[in-house]
């Protein structure tokens, strides 16, 4: 019983309540089966990725990723091998010589010329485990024909939309929060009401006709029609000037007493001060533009050279409906990033959305 | 070179030339001071608006880009929209597109009923279809969504061994992208995937199993076991029944009630055995959970119930399934699958977000409350619903309008998941907007823009609807 106790307790009060309860079970088995259905699927998928092409189109549901061996064997050139038992019980390598038959030709791997007849329920595929590396490189690099998934370009453009797009959104997004939360200016109400009202447009309503404005911008169908667009985030703003607003005024007194311009005190002073809400600001942006997918898929499916990661994805997912080996490997291929950025900063993205969270 | 192109030069020369000049002759820059003086030429602007108009034209030259690109696209987009829902024609040149009047309106509201759209035209087909099934989406999915992240932030909320991995383990499916997300379903849902090939096995042991000899005996007196536990579990605590362990017991009470199907003898199928038991065992939980008076023998009753329908169950017939047929879970029509994982995966991919908001909420939450609580002897769901739900009621509220704009908005999941499909299913108003004006020879940009602009009406209704209803809770 006093085992029981220590094990089942909770706090530090030996005797009495806040043991493991009903409640306590309850809850950890909804976390467990949460994070179950979670990661099943996602492991699932890295799994699969790295079966052989014929694992994964005959739907192999091992864990472990099996293929079979092949083995190059003089004058009849590469060939899979399968386990031959006899009724001895003893065993032997041999390939097929001929069609597969109730009695199948088979011939033993190192006695090619000696072709005999077996039983087919006698013969069991040879297989090794083997991680099926092709999958990755044929894409990427561009071997076995694969050359419509263009990796390297997709993965340039994806980096630059992000990067650009989020540098320019901290530094807008920054100078207007600067301005409605440290002066004093007619109009600033407006202005505030004019951001917030923008929070409340979804973008899908305005699609079609921020269709016709990037397009008479001429830049329709380049990464700046997807990057420009999106740069001015009203949650960016809100989030910036909550956190300015408790930057003292004080220290841009000072500033200004040792005539520094405005310009001066925003980035020698403000920004390194707001730098906390700005990595918040830089996160979210980055897991919006990564994430993006109608909008970029409006602008730049026309020109395959400027798609992105995932626009690209999608239309290799399309064109090559049965290979799902690449689909699969090149959906954990685009995966990777953000998972590595999260699970490095997971702390920060969690907390920080929970302390701002709007989009 | 268009004209957007040749202004942006100017400008771009005006800015690094003249910038260039006016700093260099006003202030005084070492070699080191490079990134500085790229800095300040970055601002030139600024220090333009500052030394023309002194420091009151400081702040509207650093609102300027945001403002631009606000008012370029997001505001004149807006009002475009009302322009081009009143033209025609394929022309992507706003001046050469012909002015139709209301006729891309009209073509959408030409039914003859307009509970179905089979009897609209072809533009009124789409649209009407796309607006029932979205419709139909948000009224299920943001009731769940907004359940499980709730849920789940209760939870998580706990002092639990674990809190940031659990947290974080939810939030992972948020950074996923959608074709990511579709990708790894697909995979998952496929006719031979992993889905259907659990599926099959488990029912597969379960029939194996329930062939054995003294199956039905072991059976029930497994779960006459279980029974007893959890309802004596839920009768021992002092005075009030617990409510955790009433819950297990209302879980058991609906398996068993279910199997037994007592209604089968007035003639009815096994379904309604299901509703009714569902009905039973949330009204117990009620009774418990409100600490009602009789609740105590409430569940004796039902412990009782129980264990005579028990008696009437054959175990070896419940369990012993027929061929498990591998489902086609995206692709079947009328089987409402294709619907429901549209929703399992939503909610899968978007709960995360909204269980943090709400985390942030309960944690707001003053812990003196609770102690108070807990010295009055409180009942844990008295606290709940006296403290947690009307205290963090407005993020509740923030989540359902955000998590009602943003299932309003559903395309990706859908169109790379099912495409709309089986036949028009799944598909949705954002589908139909996408597919008249981006897809197809001849695109009316005139009447996808008319479908915006109600869409736009539908959501605004919605929203400002559930900001009124809710509006004494969230205190706007």
């Amino acid at each position: 019983m006093g085992l029981a106790t220590f094990l089942t307790r909770t706090k530090g009060n030996p005797d009495k309540a806040d043991r493991i309860g009903a409640a306590d079970l309850l809850a950890y088995g909804y976390l467990a089966l949460g994070v179950l259905l979670i990661l099943v699927p996602v492991l699932w998928t890295f799994l699969s990725s790295v079966k052989n092409e014929r694992a994964v189109s005959s739907f192999d549901t091992r864990l472990l990723p099996m293929s079979q061996v092949e083995r190059l064997i003089e004058g009849e050139g590469l060939k899979t091998t399968w386990i031959y038992t006899d009724a001895a019980g003893n065993t032997q390598e041999v390939f097929k010589a001929g069609p597969t038959r109730v009695e199948t030709d088979v011939a033993a791997i190192d006695d090619p010329a000696n072709v005999f007849k077996v039983p087919r329920t006698q013969l069991e595929p040879n297989e090794e485990i083997r991680i099926a590396t092709e999958n990755y490189l044929d894409p990427i690099l561009g071997r076995n024909g694969q050359t419509n998934f263009t990796f390297f370009t997709y993965l340039f453009n994806s980096v630059f939309v992000t990067v650009v797009a989020t540098l320019i959104t901290l530094l807008i997004n920054a100078m207007a929060a600067f301005a409605l939360s440290k002066y004093q200016f007619r109009g600033r109400l407006t202005f505030t009401i004019l951001i917030v009202a923008t929070l409340l447009i979804p973008s899908s309503i305005i699609l079609v006709s921020l269709f016709f404005v990037v397009w008479s911008f001429g830049i329709f169908g380049s990464l700046w029609g997807v990057i420009i667009p999106a740069a001015a985030t009203p949650t960016g703003v809100f989030l910036l000037r909550q956190y300015m607003l408790t930057i003292p005024d004080e220290l841009l007194e000072a500033a200004r007493m040792d005539a520094a311009s405005e310009w001066r005190i925003f980035w020698r002073i403000v920004l390194p001060l707001s730098l906390p809400a700005l990595s918040v600001l830089a996160i979210l942006s980055v897991i919006w533009r990564w994430n993006d997918f109608l909008w970029p898929l409006i602008v730049l499916i026309s020109d395959p050279s400027a798609h992105t990661l995932q626009i690209g994805l999608t239309t290799f997912s399309g064109e090559f409906d049965s290979q799902f080996h690449y689909i699969l490997a090149m959906t954990v291929v685009s995966l990777i990033p953000i998972t590595l950025v999260f699970v490095w900063l997971q702390r920060f993205i969690t907390t920080g959305i929970a302390t701002t969270g709007l989009k | 070179m268009s004209i957007a192109g040749l202004a942006s030069l100017i400008i771009g020369i005006l800015w690094l030339g003249g910038g260039t000049l006016w700093l260099l002759t006003r202030r005084r820059y070492r070699l080191a001071q490079i990134p500085n003086f790229a800095m300040d030429l970055l601002g030139f602007p600024v220090e333009l608006a500052q030394s023309l108009f002194g420091r009151s034209g400081v702040p509207y030259a650093l609102l300027l880009p945001n403002m631009l690109i606000f008012g370029f696209f997001t505001f004149a987009p807006m009002i475009l929209n009302f322009y081009v829902s009143f033209t025609g024609g394929s022309s992507i040149s706003l001046f050469d597109r012909p002015w139709v009047g209301g006729a891309n309106y009209s073509a959408i509201f030409q039914c003859e009923s307009y509970f179905d759209p089979r009897t609209c035209s072809n533009e009124g087909f789409s649209f009407w279809r796309g607006m029932a099934n979205t419709l139909m989406f948000v009224a299920i999915q943001v009731p769940v969504l907004c359940a499980a992240a709730l849920a789940t932030a209760l939870v998580v909320n706990k002092n639990l061994v674990g809190r940031g991995f659990w947290r974080a383990m939810f939030f992972y499916p948020v950074m996923l992208s959608p074709v990511v997300i579709a990708n790894i379903w697909n995979w998952v849902l496929h006719r031979k995937g992993i889905l259907n090939e659990t599926l099959g096995d488990a029912t597969g042991v379960m029939t194996a199993l329930s062939g054995m000899a003294g199956f039905d005996m072991v059976a029930t007196i497994l779960f006459a076991i279980l029974l007893f536990v959890a309802s004596e579990r839920t009768l021992r605590a002092a005075a009030d029944p617990s409510l955790a362990w009433a819950g297990l017991f209302a879980l058991l009470f609906v398996a068993v009630f279910t199997w037994a199907s007592p209604l089968r003898m007035v003639g009815f199928q096994a379904l309604p055995s299901l509703w009714l038991g569902l009905a039973l065992g949330a009204g117990l939980v009620w009774l418990v959970s409100t600490a009602h008076p009789a609740a105590r023998w409430v569940v004796m009753g039902f412990t009782a119930v129980a264990m005579a329908l028990l008696l009437t169950i054959q175990f070896d017939a419940v369990f012993s399934f027929e061929r498990f047929r591998p489902v086609n879970w995206l692709v079947t029509p009328n089987t409402g699958w294709p619907f429901f994982w549209l929703i399992f995966v939503f909610t899968w991919s978007h709960m995360g977000f909204y269980m943090l908001i709400l985390l942030a909420g309960l944690q707001a939450i003053p812990s003196d409350l609770y102690e108070a609580a807990k010295m009055d002897a409180t009942k844990p769901a008295r606290a709940f619903y006296r403290i947690t739900l009307p205290l963090v009621m407005p993020t509740l509220v923030v989540v359902l309008v955000l998590s009602l704009i943003r299932s309003f908005q559903i395309f990706d999941e859908v169109w790379l998941l099912t495409g709309g499909g089986p036949g028009r299913e799944t598909f949705m108003i954002v589908q139909h907007i996408y597919e008249t004006a981006f897809t197809g020879d001849r695109p009316a940009y005139g009447s996808a823009a008319a479908g915006s602009v109600l869409m736009a009406v539908v959501i605004a209704v919605f929203t400002f609807f559930q900001l009124f209803i809710t509006r004494r809770q969230s205190g706007l």
